[in-house]
């Protein structure tokens, strides 16, 4: 079959699916969800399908001109986009799949749906686009669909505020990025990625290294908003907000690894600018660190896997940034797998146990839901980076690149940002899984029963793949046709040190019998302080950014109504009382009048007397 | 007599005249003052009429006419003060300001 | 000269006018009937015109030439180019759309819809007409019935709105017309044709002494910084269609007479003026996104998103005039006026829906009426987000090329307008969740939703949005040809 019409359903199906759904079967949850499904199973079959067919050339149709500006849409097939495209379509539809249990009560499960469609449409034609500008487009419009499954529950303020703070602060991004692709055009006069990557013909030929530079710093700063980095990282935790599901799906495998994705898709350009480079690197580097740390000491569940992302996607960029193409793709595809599985993990417990709170989780007895405390073991080995898990594999390859390339400031920025990670992974786990005391009343809220099939399966599915994704790193490096380094295991027993200590800490302050489970962290009082209010950067927004667009604004406002409106209004006003003025000599009087003339007469007397 | 010595006369009566329509506030009072103008008119045309004319018989005809037209002009003042004291229980112009803008 | 389509467009809304005139006031559903009917006939006359023009051959098409006053040179002489056909076509859309945004009207409904087509009939006479004199004449009649039109159906301090607005566009007017006349002279031509004006070079002293007062004389009209005032107080004050027809279309009349007669007749003044003009224009951009940041009233919010999108599309006209990005700049700024203008008539309908029932434009009196009137709510999140500039809706397109042009002319001007887009999604997202998100308030809980018919205006101007978001070509193409042909002199 020709590949432009299956990557045409395999983006446009899951649209359909949420057009319809919307517009007919508001009231019919069960077909809107049957045609969601839908969706998403020929998404995941085309993308499979394209990725068994392998790399091939880019197709382009023109979509419109207008002067200078020639958009085309189109579709890539490389490696990248094949692995990456596959792995979105198939973990949206374990998390749709999932989502019909976890939502089955809910009165407005037609529109989470839908916007379920919505989204898979968004991010699968970003993963396939072509054209800068098509990924842009689509970009936004993966936002936009985040806007919505974060703020499903509208009715809840909170919900609804962090909804709007993570449009804004993607949109503070986004302007980053646009004002980049804008000035690619003007300088390059194209958006077309395999023309703009071109080392003789591409961007890097045509401009200045300069403003090769400028560019894709506004470019990183888009994908700072999308992926979250410091210091636009701030709307991810508020996000959990949204359903969990939405979590899963968005805020750890697909939307936020958007900007992740993009910088893989410009590797040459940012390659080509040592300064972005550093750049990056910087701001990855204190992403991963400052985020491990507040994923320390944080009580919601969902928090910590949302901090966890954030610290994990700095690790991606950072791998990039470093040069380790393959590492941070790697990277992204299994952590897509294994905090998608946390994530879901997570809404089975908040689901049985009516709380997001850890220990609360673990007082009430989350550990005896077999299997769902199986998947966040394994969720949370891989994360940690246990061998043989996903995440061991991937997290190597960072090191690995980081060690080839970064200064060493770098490698003991990742390896503590990594004992971090295994610390805080297994912080969580013990809680639930040792609580210091647990709740026995009966079987109440049917603690102990597990999820229902529909809502582990996609679990297990995701588990298999957290399991075995670290075995296909030969077969990825293949495919996106890079050289793979073998790694001997004495290279790897750092990694492997690290993740030990990490647990063992973590044992030592959640684990063991006595202890206090508290953390070490909560013992310096300082630090827990600036954790737990996480670094004081959302009271800094707070404080300054927020307040000072409110000055802004009631300054405009001020000068719009004292200034200007007040300005015409008295204008008009000193019209009508220079009309006033010239009546007030119409006294009325007749006599005046009378005498007014006289003088007059008698004054052109006087004058016609004297000519 | 000379002619400067009527027209001095006629000048004052038709000052007086124009002071009476200018300051009192009582409108008798001023078409008193009017008719004294008129007057003054008159006497100017009888004395031009006396030193100057080539027919003498113009300037009488006009100051005929005035009387004529002063005698009609105080009856239909006279009925709108009427009209007015009716009204508003004086005939004081100060208080006829009703054009003030 | 085949079937005179322009006329037939223009005696459309005339001979309902004419009829409804003719009828007893009582007889309020006829009225209405006559009005619907017009205004989907004039639809599909736009749609006709839109499909007839020839975008590739470009230039001015559908030619009526009836000398009507050959004395002073004023000649019925109508026709339209690219910019034309798609400005009628949204007139029409905001007409259609307006007719039944108003079908619930019960006060005076006959002189309503009377005054209503008469503004209509001027706003088309301003685009279809190439006679200098017919256009500044259909502008006056487009101007004058707001002021009755707001007066008797208006609210929240409407006699000051109607006199601010009266005020504001009659010295825009008094600008104008010393200036038209002066062009008038000046040719020598003894024409009032703008085709033969167009052909004469104006003196260059001339054109920057006279640009200016043709600029600000019709810019008033297009919510141009600093001279916006009457149009945020004007909108809240209007009733529902009467805002969007204002919104929508009136404001374009004066970016359009910009274009028409500005820079057609004008273009040394233009582009010695330019950057002081663009300026402004991108002042008015972010100046208006922080005002309506501000804002409390539903109403006053889309004033002034309208100031700062109008802001756009000025920024637009005098970025081409500069020439370095002209066509993208062109095309931006017509695509703008005809995108803003479904936009907000689409917003003005919902807001006027929601007022309609609730009788309160006060955002902050709302709250979850997402849960109460889901459709309405969900059509007004939509023209929101087509304001937040949200690919895959109309106005992305315009605000991207305006954008670029910028980036290219005046970089810095185009990172500040660039970053206002912040602030547009800022100011949109806080009246979502006021107003919409949040607990419902249990005031509101008997508030119906739109239903019916009532869906098809606001679903017909959705539509409108989403497939020029899709589809741009679509106007583009149809743009395209007359951009080329202006963008050449510059």
């Amino acid at each position: 079959m020709d590949p432009t019409a299956i990557t045409l359903a395999t983006t446009f199906v899951p649209f359909l699916a949420f057009a319809v759904a919307l517009l007919f079967f508001m009231r019919q949850p069960v077909v809107a969800k049957a045609i969601v499904l839908a969706g998403g199973l020929v998404s995941v079959a085309g993308s499979l399908v394209l990725l068994a067919g392998g790399p091939r050339e880019p197709v382009r149709f023109l979509w419109f001109s207008s002067g200078d500006v020639t958009l085309h849409f189109g579709f890539i097939y490389d490696g990248l986009s094949l692995a990456f495209g596959a792995v979105v379509a198939l973990i949206t539809l374990c998390i749709q799949t999932y989502s019909v249990g976890y939502m089955a009560k809910d009165p407005a499960q037609t529109r989470f749906f839908a916007m379920l469609g919505l989204f898979g449409w968004a991010m699968l034609s970003f993963v396939y686009a072509v054209d800068l500008l098509q990924s842009f487009i689509f970009w936004e419009l993966v936002g936009l669909a985040s806007f919505f499954l974060i703020g499903f529950w509208y009715e809840k303020p909170a919900a609804a505020a962090a909804a709007k703070k993570a449009f804004i602060m993607t949109r503070v991004g986004d302007v980053g990025l646009f004002i980049g692709i804008l000035i690619i055009l003007n300088t390059v006069g194209m958006f077309d990625i395999p023309g703009l990557l071109d080392p003789e013909t591409g961007l890097r030929a045509q401009v200045s290294p300069g403003m090769l530079t400028l560019v894709m710093v506004l470019v990183f700063v888009g994908i700072m908003g999308k992926s979250a980095q410091f210091p636009l990282h701030t709307w991810l935790p508020d996000a959990m907000q949204g359903p969990t599901p939405v979590s899963a799906l968005l805020h750890s495998a697909t939307m936020v690894a958007a900007g992740v994705y993009l910088f893989a898709r410009l590797n040459p350009l940012f390659m080509a600018s040592e300064a972005t480079l550093l750049t990056v690197l910087c701001i990855s580097t204190v992403t991963a660190l400052l985020s491990s740390t507040i994923a320390m000491v944080e009580r919601d569940i969902k928090k910590v896997l949302a901090y966890s992302s954030i610290s994990q996607l700095g690790f991606m960029l950072m791998a990039l940034a470093a040069g380790g193409f393959f590492a941070g793709v790697f990277h992204l595809i299994t952590h897509a797998l294994f905090k998608a599985l946390l994530f879901l993990c997570a809404g089975s417990y908040i689901h049985h146990c009516d709380s997001m709170e850890i220990e609360e989780i673990g007082r009430r007895g989350g550990r005896k839901m077999r299997w769902t405390t199986a998947g966040l073991l394994i969720g949370g080995g891989a994360l940690a980076g246990i061998p043989p898990l996903a995440g061991f594999w991937s997290k190597e390859e960072i090191f690995a690149a980081l060690s080839h390339n970064g200064a060493m400031v770098f490698v003991a920025a990742a390896f503590l940002a990594a004992l971090l990670t295994a610390y805080y992974t297994f912080r969580m786990i013990f809680l639930i899984l040792l609580p210091a005391s647990e709740e026995h009343h009966g079987d109440a809220h049917g603690h102990g029963h597990d999820s229902p099939a529909v809502m582990l399966g996609p679990m297990m599915l995701l588990a298999a793949g957290a399991v075995l994704a670290g075995f296909g790193g030969g077969w990825l490096a293949r495919l996106l046709d890079v050289e793979r380094e073998h790694h001997t295991l004495l290279a790897m027993l750092p990694a492997i040190g690290v993740v030990a200590l990490g647990i063992a800490w973590a044992w030592w302050d959640f684990g063991r019998r006595s202890a206090a489970r508290t953390g070490l962290v909560a013992r310096v009082r300082p630090l827990h302080t600036l954790f737990v209010n996480k670094w004081y950067i959302d009271a800094f927004y707070a404080a300054v950014v927020a307040r000072l667009t409110d000055l802004l604004a009631s300054f405009f406002h001020t000068v719009e109504n004292k200034g200007l409106d007040d300005g015409f209004d008295g204008a008009a006003r000193g019209f009508v009382e220079s009309g006033w003025l010239t009546a007030r000599l119409q006294s009325g009087w007749v006599q005046s009048y009378a005498g007014t003339a006289v003088v007059m007469f008698a004054l052109f007397g006087i004058y016609l007397g004297l000519r | 007599m000379t002619l400067t010595a009527y027209l001095l006369t006629g000048l004052l009566l038709f000052s007086l005249g124009l002071i009476t329509v200018l300051s009192r506030r009582n409108q008798i009072a001023i078409l008193v003052g009017t008719e004294l103008m008129m007057t003054a008119a008159s006497l100017n045309f009888l004395a031009f009429n006396r030193f100057t004319a080539l027919d003498p018989v113009v300037g009488q005809i006009v100051v005929l006419v005035i009387i004529g037209l002063a005698a009609a002009e105080v009856s239909i003042f006279l009925s709108i003060l009427m009209v007015l004291y009716r009204s508003r229980h004086s005939i004081d112009v100060e208080e006829m300001r009703e054009l003030k803008g | 000269m085949g079937f005179p389509l322009l006329t037939s467009l223009l005696l459309c809304p005339t001979l309902a006018l004419l009829v409804i005139l003719a009828t007893p006031p009582a007889r309020a559903g006829f009225v209405r009937w006559t009005s619907l009917v017009s205004s989907a006939v004039a639809l599909v006359l736009s749609a006709l015109l839109w499909a007839r023009y020839d975008a590739g051959a470009g230039g001015l098409q559908f030619t009526e030439l009836v000398p009507w006053l050959p004395d002073v040179g004023i000649t019925w002489h109508m026709a339209v180019d690219g910019y034309g056909v798609a400005l009628l076509m949204l007139n029409s859309l905001v007409y259609f759309a307006g007719v039944l945004t108003m079908w619930d009207l019960a006060e005076r409904v006959k002189e309503y819809f009377a005054f209503m087509i008469l503004l209509v009939i001027g706003v088309y006479g301003v685009f279809m007409t190439q006679d200098l004199f017919l256009l500044f004449f259909f502008y006056e009649i487009a101007v004058v019935p707001m002021y009755p039109l707001i007066l008797v159906w208006g609210s929240t301090r409407k006699e000051y709105a109607a006199m601010k607005l009266m005020l504001f566009l009659l010295a825009g007017s008094a600008l104008l017309f010393p200036a038209l006349l002066a062009i008038y002279h000046e040719a020598g031509l003894g024409t009032f044709s703008l085709v033969e004006l167009a052909a004469h070079t104006f003196d260059r002293d001339f054109q920057l002494f006279v640009y200016p007062f043709v600029y600000i004389g019709f810019g008033v009209l297009a919510g141009m910084f600093p001279f916006h005032g009457w149009s945020p107080t004007g909108h809240v004050a209007a009733p529902s269609a009467v805002s969007m027809l204002h919104a929508g279309v009136l404001m374009k009349l004066g970016a359009f007479g910009v274009l028409a007669v500005g820079v057609r007749l004008l273009p040394e003044g233009a582009v010695y003026w330019a950057p002081l003009f663009a300026g402004f224009a991108a002042v008015g951009v972010v100046y208006g996104a922080f005002v309506a940041l501000k804002q409390t009233d539903f109403k006053f919010v889309i004033g002034f998103s309208s100031v700062s999108h109008m802001g756009v599309v000025l920024l637009g006209l005098n970025l081409g005039v500069m020439g370095v990005a002209a066509a993208d700049a062109f095309n931006g700024a017509v695509f703008q006026m005809f995108a803003h203008g479904i936009m907000t008539a689409l917003f003005f309908s919902t807001v006027g829906f929601i007022y309609d029932r609730a009788h309160s434009k006060t955002i902050a009196d709302f709250g979850g009426l997402g849960s109460q009137m889901p459709r309405a709510v969900s059509i007004f999140i939509v023209a929101g987000l087509c304001g937040a500039g949200l690919p895959g809706l109309a106005s992305f397109w315009p605000e991207m090329l305006v954008f670029l042009a910028a980036m290219k002319t005046m970089p810095l001007v185009g990172v500040c307008v660039i970053a206002g887009l912040v602030l547009t999604a800022l100011y949109v997202l806080r009246v979502f969740e006021t107003a919409f998100f949040g607990p419902p308030n249990p005031r509101w809980k008997d508030l119906p939703d739109l239903r019916g018919w009532e869906l098809l205006p606001r679903g017909l101007l959705v539509a409108v949005l989403l497939f020029f978001g899709f589809y741009p070509r679509a106007m583009l193409d149809l743009i395209g040809s007359t951009t080329q042909l202006l963008a050449a002199g510059f």
